[in-house]
């Protein structure tokens, strides 16, 4: 039998990466959100990757159900371009945000293939024309190898309110 | 009303301009609760999201919540969804299925066409108590069309097929591309809420000359917009290339009218020949097997780009979907937007559709959400009290009549539309019941 401490730890998958390399790298995935270098955070994810955002709690599959967000990268290239144009009049003006990502989790590893499953909480607050509100949910990010880095083949956010409904969202979470 | 009375109400609008208070005062939304929302024949649900006895639906008809059923003999009931004990509200899933609705607080239950079926400690009630006069209360009058469940709060006004009949062939320019001839709301549903009156999303639907600089941010350089549709590979030219005019093409939109506020804006220049994909290509042999290549064909030319039933519920005929507007106050207003799968396409098909709609019809999309900007900034813009009116008169006298479509037509960058809503409108409002 587990002792309460026992259980109270992490199921982490056994792994040959430092937990700490996969939290750096969330870290900078929220920075470059948070920055607006949007360019650059779809530059992490892989040219198969996919950007997804579920409207329904234990969502199965992005193609049975609606999403608010399940971009592949031709749809984040398009969605980018318009986050930079002069006339999106949701961002103007642009909003300001700031990430937490925290209790990071190797659910999954398997370092002979390369492929790394993430669970992490985060939460984004987002301040746009005098009005702040708060996002948070849990996000799956499944990584591959990639050279001396990983790339993005799924990042998927949980939102606690994916059902709710919404004022506008223009930014990703 | 501030001084009251329907005569004051009718001042709010004139045959080119509405008054400020019609979006910003509470005291007008207040009686449009009661006068059209009370009254009018509102879009409830799809008979499909209540596939089988015991499936229930729950929304909103104005701000009254009401649930839609499927009863064991197949029909569908629309109740107030309110225990008719002490008030509370029933059944509190926005969707589910239960053979009875029980209610949380002393355990009324009641079956699924409304009927009470059990008392807990009957004993207790009072000589007289007849369990047939508390059943859960049905709205007064329902219709449905090609499994479009409409709802009137008024026992008494203008009958279903008065309100419906001239929109109907709306309704089934979307049905019929299905190759079963039917719709299942099965796909999900996106929500989003904004600071403003519910009119401004009413008339946003038919509003074609907000789209080159409202929607500025969705086209690229060559002036041509994402695509929307499956099979497509770009989009409509909104503006022309470089120079940020409106495109000639997109001038030439229409726009008709046929009376109680409906309408419909013409099709979306695309070119058609080329739509082609595995899962569009799949589908129109699917729909040709089944009709046939000249029905086929004839269902696949695009007439409508969207199409608004008055009050509350718009058809889109470009990227497929319908959306349900809802008012929660006087400047807050909630709209759910629903995907329709085509039963019987391919489910590729329906997949491609799905998936073109988070793009332009999420909370998070790419067209959708400078809408809701503009309509937020309406809201705000008219607190002021000067000037005291909108303008509506874009194109004013030069409708003309459409005899092929039996119709009232205009141009789409015009606001005939808009003052046809507003007609419907004062109808409603100064009409005491």
């Amino acid at each position: 039998m587990e002792t309460a401490a026992a259980a109270a730890q992490p199921k982490q998958a056994a792994c040959a990466i430092d937990r700490a390399v996969f939290e750096a790298f969330l870290f900078e995935e929220a920075r470059l959100l948070d920055m607006r270098r949007f360019r650059d955070w779809m530059a992490l994810f892989a040219e198969d990757g996919t950007y997804w955002v579920p409207a329904t709690a234990d969502q199965q599959s992005p193609f049975n159900q609606v999403s608010l967000f399940y971009d592949d990268r031709d749809l984040m290239k398009t969605r980018i371009d318009r986050l930079e144009h002069p006339r999106i009049h949701v961002q103007t003006p642009p909003s300001r945000t700031a990430h937490l990502v925290g209790n990071v989790i190797v659910d999954e590893a398997d370092d002979a293939k390369g492929h790394y499953v993430l669970s992490s909480t985060v939460i984004m607050v987002e301040y746009r024309d005098d009005q702040q509100r708060i996002f948070a949910g849990r996000q799956i990010h499944t990584l591959r190898r990639n050279g001396d880095g990983f790339s993005i083949v799924q990042k998927r956010v949980n939102l606690i309110n994916c059902d709710s409904a919404f004022e506008a969202m223009a930014l990703p979470i | 009303m501030h001084d009251g009375g329907a005569a004051t109400v009718a001042d709010l609008v004139e045959p080119g301009r509405v008054h400020r208070r019609v979006y910003a005062d509470p005291d007008v939304f207040e009686l449009e609760m009661e006068r059209i929302f009370g009254r009018a024949w509102l879009f409830v649900g799809h008979a499909s999201q209540v596939p089988n006895p015991g499936d229930y639906f729950t929304t909103e008809l104005g701000r009254q919540p009401v649930v839609m059923t499927r009863h064991r003999d197949g029909s569908v009931h629309v109740l107030f969804n309110r225990c008719t004990h002490r008030g509370a509200k029933v059944v509190n899933e926005r969707c589910g299925h239960a053979a009875r609705m029980t209610c949380l607080y002393h355990g009324w239950s009641f079956d699924t066409d409304g009927t009470l079926v059990g008392v807990p400690m009957p004993e207790g009630c009072a000589a007289d108590f007849r369990k047939e006069a508390f059943r859960l209360a049905r709205v007064p009058r329902t219709g449905e069309y090609r499994g479009f469940v409409f709802a009137s709060l008024a026992r008494s006004g203008s009958s279903f097929e008065d309100h419906i009949g001239p929109i109907k062939s709306n309704i089934d320019d979307l049905v019929d591309r299905a190759p079963d001839g039917t719709l299942a709301f099965d796909l999900g549903v996106h929500r989003y809420v904004f600071n403003g009156n519910w009119k401004l999303q009413v008339e946003n639907v038919l509003d074609s000359y907000h789209v080159p600089f409202g929607h500025a941010s969705t086209v690229n350089k060559e002036g041509v917009q994402f695509a929307r549709r499956e099979g497509d590979t770009s989009g409509a030219q909104v503006v022309e290339a470089d120079q940020g005019k409106t495109a000639q093409s997109w001038k030439g939109r229409r726009s008709y009218i046929v009376g109680n506020g409906h309408g419909w804006t013409s099709n979306t220049a695309l070119d058609d020949g080329k739509r082609s994909s595995p899962a569009f290509d799949a589908y129109k042999r699917v729909l040709v097997q089944r009709v046939g290549t000249a029905r086929a064909e004839h269902i696949l030319t695009p007439r409508l780009h969207n199409t608004l039933i008055y009050p509350n519920v718009s058809i889109m005929g470009l990227n497929i979907h319908v959306r349900v507007i809802k008012p929660l106050a006087v400047d807050r207003t909630e709209i759910n937007v629903y995907p329709v799968r085509l039963v019987g396409a391919p489910d590729a098909m329906n997949f491609g559709n799905l998936r073109l709609l988070n793009v332009t019809h999420s909370a998070a999309s790419f067209v959708q959400t400078d809408d809701i900007e503009a309509f937020v900034r309406a809201q705000k813009g008219l607190r002021c009290h000067a000037p005291e009116w909108v303008d509506i008169s874009r194109g004013l006298g030069a409708e003309e009549p459409d005899r092929e479509l039996n119709a009232t037509r205009g141009s789409a960058m015009h606001e005939m539309v808009v003052r046809a809503q507003y007609k419907a409108w004062i109808g409603y409002m100064r009409e005491v019941a």
